[in-house]
């Protein structure tokens, strides 16, 4: 499914300040793995969601989903393969546009945007049908402003948002760091469950160890721009928090 | 309704396609557009030059309009692939306009005297200025349908989260710089017809026409804004009716200020402070609130 080649980002190249914030990593993650990764400030974690989606790009190597090297595609075209729940969840919806809308364009990102009114009573259905999985009424707002939700409601309805059509791999950058601690089980329970029935690949960001070792199959630590431990499924699974607190 | 009334009334809604594209640049995507001023100008100066040499109206207002919309798409370019800022890519292209207007026009003036104007296409009264003014909302109910259908679209909804989120957008699929273009370049052909009907109403272009028109539209967006805020209404359908609506309170203000006897000269000053009241009024209005 994703596999990185010697991928290296450097910041400020030749001045001063130049800080290599991803080291020659090598990766392969499998088609439906949930990935969680942690590390200290700094790591490259976000780095790496970063040259994933497109945001910046890498000083060296490859970046290669499903065969197809999207190193060096613009972030607009990457939205084929991969979606973002971002750290802010501000960053993920659009607060003036009401749900329906946002939800409409969500499933248009692989499509051509075109000039027809695509919210009819069809597409309406689709996402009250969604939207009800929350269990957090919603489907009864669809036609407020994104904007008069709260943090942890908008950043579910960007999950969903995510896997409204047949996206293939969720970035997800911290989403739960500026949540609540109920949001935040809310929206780690919702990645495993997509991940479960639809079997979409999930990198997941968290600072919250106990989370990191509670979901997901594999898990990586990142540290001064490396992957300093990998470890999958049964291994995972005898981890314990101690462990994770050693290795950091 | 007198004469002079109802000439305001028409400017104001000549004017409204100018207020509906600066509407797409500052309100939708949050870009202070200042090609305006010239591609107004534009708009007026192709129509000056196609008419006076006998061109078909059903000819000259596409033209006028794609002219403007050329324009706009230059300023979009500079702005998205250069990565300049978008006022300095405006005043940019509006320089630039300065000289193509001067070009395309071969002087300064080019007087309307003695040729058919779009305004004299349906006759429902014996009053020519009843059957200009019926024109023209024909022409501006047309356009207001066509923009709230456009901005309900798939398109016309990735436009409105360009504006708003482009973080999300450009992560959803969307191609930003691309929308952005599109965006300027309606914006500026609507800009461009308001220079097509208006070189019609007055009878002439003229090179300087379009000096400070930027304000003007400007004054009728933010009566827009002041309004959708007082009624907290977020539809585009009522927010393109403010539009309309302060179109036509801001050119009721400029006739009023005229009919009072003050001098034309001052007539820019007091467009400037008309506008300037409209945005000071929301600070000072919550300053005197708070205290």
């Amino acid at each position: 499914m994703i596999a990185i080649k010697q991928l290296t980002k450097t910041y400020n190249i030749g001045e001063e300040n130049e800080v290599v914030a991803l080291s020659a990593l090598d990766l392969e993650v499998k088609e439906g793995d949930f990935v969680m990764i942690v590390g200290s400030n700094g790591s490259g974690k976000s780095t790496l969601m970063n040259l994933l989606l497109g945001v910046t790009k890498p000083t060296s190597g490859k970046i290669l989903v499903d065969g197809n090297d999207i190193s060096g595609l613009a972030q607009h075209r990457r939205s084929k393969w991969i979606s973002m729940v971002f750290q802010n969840p501000s960053n993920g919806t659009a607060s003036e546009l009401t749900i329906l809308e946002n939800f409409r364009l969500a499933s248009l990102r692989t499509q051509a945007k075109g000039l027809k009114i695509g919210m009819d009573a069809k597409f309406r259905e689709k996402v009250i049908e969604l939207v009800s999985t929350l269990g957090m009424g919603l489907e009864k707002k669809l036609d407020q402003p994104m904007g008069s939700l709260s943090g942890g409601q908008r950043q579910a309805l960007t999950l969903l948002m995510g896997v409204i059509d047949d996206t293939k791999i969720l970035l997800m950058d911290e989403p739960t760091s500026a949540l609540d601690p109920r949001s935040s089980e809310i929206i780690i329970k919702l990645a495993e469950k997509i991940n479960l029935e639809k079997g979409i690949t999930i990198l997941f960001v968290t600072h919250s160890m106990k989370d990191a070792l509670q979901y997901g199959n594999r898990l990586l630590m990142f540290h001064s721009g490396k992957i300093t431990k990998d470890i999958k499924a049964d291994e995972k699974k005898r981890l314990t928090l101690s462990n994770l607190y050693d290795w950091f | 309704m007198s004469t002079f009334l109802i000439s305001a009334v028409q400017l104001a809604l000549c004017l409204v396609p100018m207020a509906m594209g600066i509407f797409i640049t500052m309100k939708v995507f949050g870009i202070p557009d200042i090609t305006t001023d010239g591609s107004y100008t534009l708009g007026a100066t192709v129509t000056a030059v196609m008419m006076s040499n006998h061109m078909p109206i059903w000819m000259v207002m596409p033209m006028s309009m794609a002219a403007g919309a050329i324009s706009g798409s230059i300023t979009g370019f500079i702005h998205t692939k250069f990565n300049i800022d978008a006022l300095l890519s405006g005043i940019l292209v509006m320089t630039a306009l300065y000289s193509v207007n001067l070009i395309i026009m071969g002087r300064s003036n080019i007087p309307l005297i003695d040729i058919e104007t779009l305004f004299q296409f349906i006759s429902i009264s014996e009053d020519q200025n009843i059957n200009a003014l019926f024109v023209t909302v024909l022409l501006v109910l047309t356009l207001y349908f066509l923009l709230i259908y456009l901005l309900k679209t798939d398109f016309g909804i990735s436009m409105r989260a360009t504006g708003n989120n482009p973080i999300m957008t450009k992560s959803l699929g969307v191609n930003n710089d691309k929308i952005k273009i599109i965006g300027l370049a309606m914006s500026n052909a609507l800009t461009a017809m308001s220079g097509f009907l208006v070189a019609q109403y007055q009878g002439f272009a003229d090179i300087n026409m379009g000096i400070g028109i930027v304000i003007t539209g400007l004054g009728s967006v933010l009566i827009a804004d002041a309004l959708k805020k007082a009624f907290r209404i977020q539809k585009i359908g009522y927010q393109l009716l403010f539009l309309i609506i302060g179109s036509l309170m801001f050119q009721q203000v400029l006739a009023i200020t005229l009919s009072l006897g003050t001098d034309p000269a001052l007539l820019k000053m007091v467009t400037a402070s008309f506008v300037l009241i409209i945005v000071a009024l929301p600070g000072i209005h919550k300053r005197y609130s708070k205290n």
